[in-house]
């Protein structure tokens, strides 16, 4: 089929690039912004603009939270189908009690899973979710959205496509095209080295487009390899579901297994208990940890069958310190307070994977690293958003000539996922600071209007993006280009100053104060309306230059 | 304090050190200093002080964090620095001047 290896890998390279291309962008795009999602949060919920705070005291804080929790209405309607017979009003057994925070959260996540009666699946529960003020206990507004952690960073792993965990796959399948795009990238380029540097923004666009793609993609190579493949280990379970498909006995019974071998029931032992202590628990933990050599607060504490005698309390240790995502877990008997298991030491099978799991999931202490991540992911971008130009430079004046769309539908597709994306994001933050803080009785709640102001200006930028797309078949460029720049300057700009207006944090506040999570944002967003306005500049020159030529080759005609 | 300033001398070498390969080969040198060159030796002399300059921003890397932090660091400092060497090669080439002294440019070539 094809005449040699690297005719084979080129026509790989630019198709397969192409379609997942789509795919890639919003996952690098999003994992760029999740780097700083709690900062986002903060910037997204004024009333969690404050310094992070350390795992709260469980018997004042946590435990009354804990207690008072219940399903939502919508969780209890979810589970409905999964349970024979009617669903109770309440749930009083709990299964596990969880707490989970990290050196960048100033609130914490707190959630409960519940036993329910007549579940199809006896080990299913259902899950009630919370935010609180650890300092005060006093709950957050469960429909504000945390813009950051609940919405970009999902978009970057799952793209929000819940059903079937359709999204997992589709971005596992990009991330997988995406090793051999890589692959098939390094045997097409003849010059890895002797190009190493080179981007010549004077030759002619075709050239300098495929400089930049080269260059983005090479001198990055190791952190777009790093990242696809240890994205692809961290849903390894997912995408190879073996436990839950055809070994499910033999699951099961493991699992029963390990509880024998590590102490740690797998199931209540039906007759009450009471908690003891959990605070002098974490005292413990944290003495074994210092004794270690490993001092630490608690990143993740759980109480697993909680009011039963065979309850326990496990913490985990908050991974700052390392890249690998080690939680050194010690396991107490809920009732007395006794150490039941501290765990051992990983194997060199586990430690790799802890390694290459922590890498991608960052829980380390260390703002430099994350900026060059942010770095790595928009390198990724612009990799990929000139692989796209470079495919409509390289066809748009051969399809104008034959009739083809060709050139122009990809070309409004890149406009939608570059320019619309940033648009629809950009668009979201200001949203936030309009929509007022509580939402009339019996509407959607408040999170439901930003995540719908986001899609609606995504479509919305989509449509404009093939509306305006004619010219691209005559073989000239989209204005839509330079449109959605626009828009995307006037957003991030509105975002900013919104901000200043509803809650008085403008720049002259945070920047002063040293309040870099919220002034972060904003300068961030003015960078990105200022990059765009540059953009808009330039495309305009452009434009004229192109209109200037038309008309000149017009005059010499007549 | 001891951290960042480390951690920038880490920068800043990862920055000399692609900024001297760059210079060894023969399609930037001129970018830089309008003139033919490098010879094979300065040539080989630039290779040598790039790779120095990159091994040196490595250790002060490993000086500040945990090993497996340092490498992921000290990496994404050699991308960040080598797109920084490219962009300044394109617009502000002039610019790559401060990282050889004149005599060195001055010999045949």
């Amino acid at each position: 089929m094809f005449q040699n290896l690297r005719l084979a890998m080129a026509w790989l390279h630019t198709w397969f690039g192409l379609v997942l291309g789509f795919v890639l962008i919003v996952v690098f795009f999003f994992g760029s912004l999740s780097v700083f999602d709690r900062e986002i949060d903060r910037w997204a919920i004024p009333a969690s603009r404050f310094e992070p705070q350390p795992m709260p005291s469980f018997e004042q804080v946590l435990r009354p939270a804990f207690e008072s929790m219940q399903p939502t209405r919508a969780a209890i309607d979810e589970m409905r189908p999964r349970v024979d017979g009617p669903m109770p009003e309440r749930f009083d057994t709990v299964v596990r009690w969880g707490a989970y925070t990290t050196h960048r959260d100033p609130v914490l996540g707190v959630f409960a899973g519940y036993e329910v009666p007549g579940a199809k699946d006896p080990e299913d529960s259902i899950w009630a979710d919370r935010t609180i003020d650890p300092r005060s206990g006093a709950t957050l507004p469960d429909d504000h959205l945390k813009i950051g952690s609940q919405f970009f960073y999902p978009l970057h792993y799952s793209l929000t496509l819940n059903w079937y965990s359709l999204g997992y796959w589709i971005v596992g399948f990009a991330a997988l095209m995406m090793l051999v795009a890589l692959v098939s990238g390094v045997v097409m380029h003849r010059k890895i080295f002797r190009e190493f540097f080179t981007f010549r923004p004077a030759k002619s666009r075709q050239r300098s487009t495929l400089d930049l793609h080269n260059l983005t993609g090479v001198v990055a190579l190791p952190f777009h390899f790093f990242f696809a493949f240890t994205g692809l280990v961290i849903f390894a379970g997912i995408y190879f579901p073996v436990t839950h498909t055809q070994l499910h006995a033999l699951h099961d019974r493991h699992e029963q297994i390990e509880a024998q071998e590590t102490g740690l029931p797998h199931d209540r032992a039906r007759q009450p208990a009471t908690l003891a202590s959990v605070d002098a628990m974490v005292a413990e933990a944290q003495r074994r940890w210092a004794a270690k050599g490993m001092a630490g607060d608690v990143g993740f504490l759980a109480v697993q069958h909680v009011g039963d005698a065979n309850a326990y309390v496990s913490l985990y240790r908050a991974g700052t310190d390392r890249i690998a995502l080690t939680g050194e877990g010690i396991h107490f008997k809920a009732s007395t307070g006794e150490v039941l298991r501290e765990d051992p030491p990983t194997t060199a099978v586990g430690s790799i994977n802890e390694f290459l799991t922590g890498l991608h999931l960052q829980h380390f202490r260390h703002w430099l690293l994350r900026w060059l991540y942010v770095l790595g992911g928009l390198t990724g971008c612009v990799c990929i958003v000139t692989g796209f130009m470079f495919f409509v430079e390289k066809r748009k004046h051969q399809h104008a000539k034959q009739g083809e769309q060709g050139a122009r539908v990809v070309d409004a597709l890149a406009v939608t996922t570059v320019t619309g994306m940033l648009v629809a994001a950009c668009g979201m933050l200001v949203a936030n600071r309009l929509l007022p803080e509580a939402m009339p009785q019996g509407w959607p709640g408040r999170g439901d209007f930003e995540r719908y102001a986001f899609w609606a200006l995504w479509l919305f930028a989509m449509l404009h993006a093939f509306v305006r797309s004619a010219p691209v078949a005559r073989g000239e460029a989209n204005p839509a280009w330079r449109e959605q720049c626009v828009a995307i300057a006037v957003l991030a700009v509105a975002a900013v100053v919104l901000n200043a207006a509803t809650t008085g944090d403008h720049l002259l506040n945070t920047i002063p104060r040293g309040y870099w999570p919220v002034a972060g944002v904003d300068l961030a967003l003015l960078a990105t309306a200022g990059l765009a306005l540059v953009a808009v500049r330039r495309l305009a020159r452009r434009a004229t230059a192109a209109t200037g030529r038309v008309r000149n080759a017009e005059a010499a005609h007549a | 304090m001891r951290d960042p300033l480390l951690l920038s001398a880490a920068l800043v070498a990862a920055l000399a050190g692609m900024g001297w390969l760059a210079l060894a080969m023969e399609a930037h040198w001129p970018q830089v200093f309008a003139a033919r060159g490098p010879t094979p030796r300065t040539s080989r002399m630039l290779r040598v002080l790039g790779a120095a300059a990159i091994v040196t921003s490595l250790v002060l890397c490993l000086c500040v964090d945990h090993a497996t932090m340092a490498v992921l660091v000290w990496i994404m400092a050699l991308a960040g620095a080598a797109l920084a060497i490219a962009f300044t090669l394109a617009r502000r080439a002039h610019w790559l001047r401060v990282l050889l002294p004149p005599r060195c440019v001055a010999g045949p070539g």
